[in-house]
């Protein structure tokens, strides 16, 4: 089974604020991390699970700028057997202009693949639009927010998605398929240092994006960034730790949950 | 004729009220809108659209991708390509919208929480709230749009007495994916929703041998533990014990949230709470913003604090 998995680098900003420059055309990135994105850690774990039962080849691919070698890396320490990078300058925000170079490129370079897995979202963009999109434009089945693996066959696959409020839908799908996993079906492996300066050893093979943008229409553009509008605003308990702490005591046991 | 076209969600049988911010959505842009549902879907309210097309198939039909889109194009034959397709930021929404996109071609923004319909602009959430991007379209021709939970259902306002009917039939099933059945998770002895007091940590967290303090620090001050999707995924604290959308949704008297920056499908799971104080150290997390009282803190140092407050009563 050969598996392409997409992995996406983003910067890491779950406890960063954000500031907005330029009169909204950009976000201040200079002093962000940046790090695989946390869906895609699932879905190459999903990936390289697979193949290690089956035989076959994960391969993990990134659209990116030359930085997103990196989360090539990751995901060849976690067990991919290579690596490519779909190399573009600017970031495109359309998600349908993202995946019509995709799908141009792995017409163009012959890639075969019986499935193709990606994050159901980025944590940039949150999107959740890119592996649906490439489906839609191959013509490929398609599940968006799998949870479970649970058979793998050669012509198809038992999965599960997951619904709301704890209910999921069983399916059978068939492959060549494109499934976009959801965080939490599994349980991504740990990846030292030391495994992801060995993936420097593992070919990484770079083509320039430039060569697949023929027909990849811009269809949505971003205007401009900006905050989220102000809702009413929390009451900030502030001063020293211990006033805060006692402040906050005093609120449980005015609202009754404390004595 | 220019119209909306709403793909309504179904689950058993019922109209899920989800679909209302569809609807929202609709009326702030001022769209003629036709709602497409399967047939035998209770809770419909027939005063809110234009025109209701009922497909005539099992509601699994629209949970599969390339069923709904026979469906869809079938529509479209009868009434005319829609402007735009709406459809609920859920699970099957987002999945469906984004295959109907590169099926069709047609551009899509998801995730959408406010539109302004005289500059034609689509406000979309990035970095969990942090920022929002404001969109346009670059031609106008036909579009899609998922919209968030909770963000348009108050101006869902009724148009007519009631919408004529028509009905689709007669649809080939799709192969290539098969519905096997509907899946209910594990059943708990833990009910969160019960509780009066939830303490919930989030990703601020760190590791997973920290929430044994906060373990403590619950039992302590007599609340019920929970988490947000980070936590359950990581699998620090059961499924069971997961608030927001994909999990349980909570209304206890005091909500306590410590290192959850507050995704919507955390705070869509416990905005209705009595009382909801929030610890984060980030100032700007959007949680303040549903918060009655908030501590910018390490979450760590807050919980070491109150520990040692509560061992000296």
């Amino acid at each position: 089974m050969n598996i392409l998995v997409f992995t996406k680098r983003v910067a890491a900003t779950q406890e960063e604020s954000l500031r907005i420059v330029g009169d909204g055309k950009d976000i201040d990135m200079s002093k962000l991390a940046f790090t695989m994105n946390d869906w895609d850690t699932y879905a190459a774990e999903a990936a390289v699970k697979i193949v290690e039962g089956t035989g076959g080849l994960v391969t993990a691919i990134s659209m990116g700028d030359a930085g997103s070698d990196e989360v090539l890396r990751r995901a060849i320490a976690m067990g991919a057997n290579e690596g490519f990078l779909v190399e573009v300058e600017d970031a495109l925000d359309d998600p349908f202009a993202r995946a019509s170079l995709i799908h141009n490129f792995l017409r163009a370079e012959n890639i075969a693949f019986d499935a193709i897995f990606t994050g159901v979202q980025s944590e940039d963009d949150q999107f959740a639009s890119f592996g649906g999109i490439l489906a839609g434009l191959f013509g490929l089945p398609f599940a968006s927010m799998v949870v479970g693996i649970d058979n793998v066959e050669h012509h198809h696959m038992v999965i599960r998605r997951e619904l709301e409020g704890g209910v999921q839908e069983k399916m059978r799908i068939r492959l060549p398929c494109v499934l976009a996993i959801q965080t939490g079906a599994n349980e991504p492996r740990y990846v030292s240092i030391m495994s992801i300066r060995k993936a420097l050893k593992v070919e990484r093979k770079v083509y320039k994006g430039s060569a697949y943008r023929a027909d990849t229409k811009t269809m949505i553009r971003r205007e401009k960034w900006v905050y989220p509008e102000k809702n009413r605003g929390a009451t900030i308990l502030a001063g020293e730790l211990s006033e805060v702490c006692k402040k906050l005591l005093e609120i449980l046991q005015t609202k009754g949950v404390h004595q | 004729m220019s119209y909306a076209l709403i793909i309504g969600e179904v689950r058993n049988g019922v109209f899920e009220e989800r679909n209302l911010d569809s609807v929202g959505i609709c009326c702030l842009l001022q769209k003629k809108t036709c709602l497409l549902v399967p047939d035998d879907t209770a809770g419909v309210d027939e005063r809110l659209v234009d025109t209701i097309v009922k497909a005539r198939v099992a509601e699994n039909m629209f949970l599969n991708p390339v069923n709904l889109a026979n469906i869809v194009e079938r529509l479209a034959r009868v009434r005319g390509r829609p402007d735009c397709t709406i459809l609920t930021h859920s699970s099957s929404g987002m999945e469906f919208a984004a295959y109907l996109s590169g099926m069709m071609g047609m551009a899509i923004i998801t995730d959408v929480s406010g539109v302004d319909r005289e500059r034609q602009v689509f406000l979309k959430s990035y970095y969990s709230d942090k920022i929002f991007g404001e969109f346009v379209l670059v031609e106008q021709k036909p579009f899609i749009v998922t919209v968030r939970s909770g963000s348009f259902k108050s101006y869902a306002a009724e148009k007519v007495a009631s919408a004529n009917v028509e009905y689709i039939e007669d649809f080939p099933v799709d192969e290539s994916r098969l519905f096997l059945e509907y899946v209910e998770e594990e059943k708990s002895d833990i009910d969160i929703g019960k509780a009066d007091f939830i303490l919930s940590i989030g990703r601020g967290v760190g590791n997973k041998d920290e929430v044994c303090s906060y373990m403590e620090l619950a039992e302590s001050l007599r609340a019920v533990l929970s988490g947000s999707r980070p936590v359950i995924d990581k699998m620090w604290l059961p499924k069971a014990r997961q608030v927001g959308t994909s999990g349980k949704t909570v209304k206890p008297k005091v909500y306590l949230a410590m290192g959850i920056s507050g995704a919507f499908q955390h705070i869509a799971g416990m905005k209705e709470s009595g009382c909801i104080i929030a610890v984060n150290k980030d100032q700007n997390a959007p949680i303040f913003q549903y918060a009655h009282y908030g501590i910018v803190a390490d979450m760590h140092k807050v919980r070491d604090k109150l520990k040692q407050i509560l061992s000296q009563t």
